[in-house]
């Protein structure tokens, strides 16, 4: 009985599980690099790893061997899709901002986390740096 | 950062399309020493013309199993382009950075400079 498609799917979940949280680990201190190339070869290969196993699996299919391997090559092939897919997403449009700088910042209203209302009056006299972000995604 | 911030008399304030309760918890959990401010109907996002219309967002949806989420689902929403603005203390925009790349946000040692460029080096 051949262990190599275990090998091969098991070393495809590594490569891709390793590679996602190494990336997510970078995402808290925002390090997270510009330009992921080694994150993209090793996902990548992880799902090529992953499909060779698979293939063996149907070559040669025993159910000890199959089943396990099975179980690895979903994650690897899902969540490594699922991170190239994510990078071909990352520009987002710009070319809208209203302000300029040189503008006195726009008048708002807002609600904190204690939902109190907020306007931005209360930063009259105040150095600010105000973010935009994502927020929960 | 906060530190060399503060040592400026910059403020940070940080606003998103999160719910009042997203804002409290990201809030506790992080302990973020900001003002995080919760735009939930996207009013400030829109008026400052920062709206991503196609953003990606995964949510737990339906998949869950007594409360345990079994996939995450994901679907196009609305919300904010990382975008960060250094006002002074008149209220007027002096440094402007935006990313064209959701994944990256603004780098900690450009946003230094520009403060030390615009306020000049931190009070003693």
């Amino acid at each position: 009985m051949s262990f190599l498609p275990l090998l091969l799917t098991g070393g495809g979940a590594i490569a891709v599980l390793g590679s996602w949280a190494l990336y997510m680990g970078s995402v808290p201190s925002g390090r997270v690099p510009p330009r992921p190339v080694g994150h993209i070869i090793a996902q990548a290969v992880g799902m090529a790893l992953a499909i060779t196993g698979m293939a063996q699996v149907v070559t040669t299919p025993t159910l000890p061997i199959g089943l396990p391997s099975a179980a690895l090559a979903g994650p690897a092939l899902t969540m490594g899709g699922l991170f190239l897919f994510l990078l071909t997403q990352r520009k987002t449009p710009l070319g809208k901002l209203r302000v300029a700088v040189g503008d006195p910042m726009l008048p708002f209203s807002a609600t904190t986390r204690d939902g109190e209302a907020f306007h931005s009056d209360q930063l009259r006299g105040q150095r600010v740096l105000f973010k935009f972000f994502r927020g929960h995604w | 950062m906060n530190d060399q911030l503060a040592a400026h008399g910059v403020r940070i304030v940080a606003l998103s399309k999160d719910t009042v309760e997203q804002v409290r918890y990201h809030y506790d959990r992080d302990r973020l020493d900001a003002l995080l401010l919760s735009d939930a109907d996207l009013t400030v996002i829109r008026q400052y013309g920062v709206e991503h219309h196609k953003a990606m967002e995964f949510s737990i949806g339906r998949f869950q199993l007594f409360g345990v989420p079994l996939a995450l689902v994901p679907t196009v929403k609305t919300m904010a382009i990382p975008t960060t603005l250094l006002l002074d203390e008149h209220g007027v925009v002096q440094w402007i950075d935006q990313a064209d790349d959701y994944r990256l946000r603004s780098d900690v040692d450009r946003v230094l400079q520009a403060v030390c460029d615009v306020f000049g080096p931190p009070a003693r």
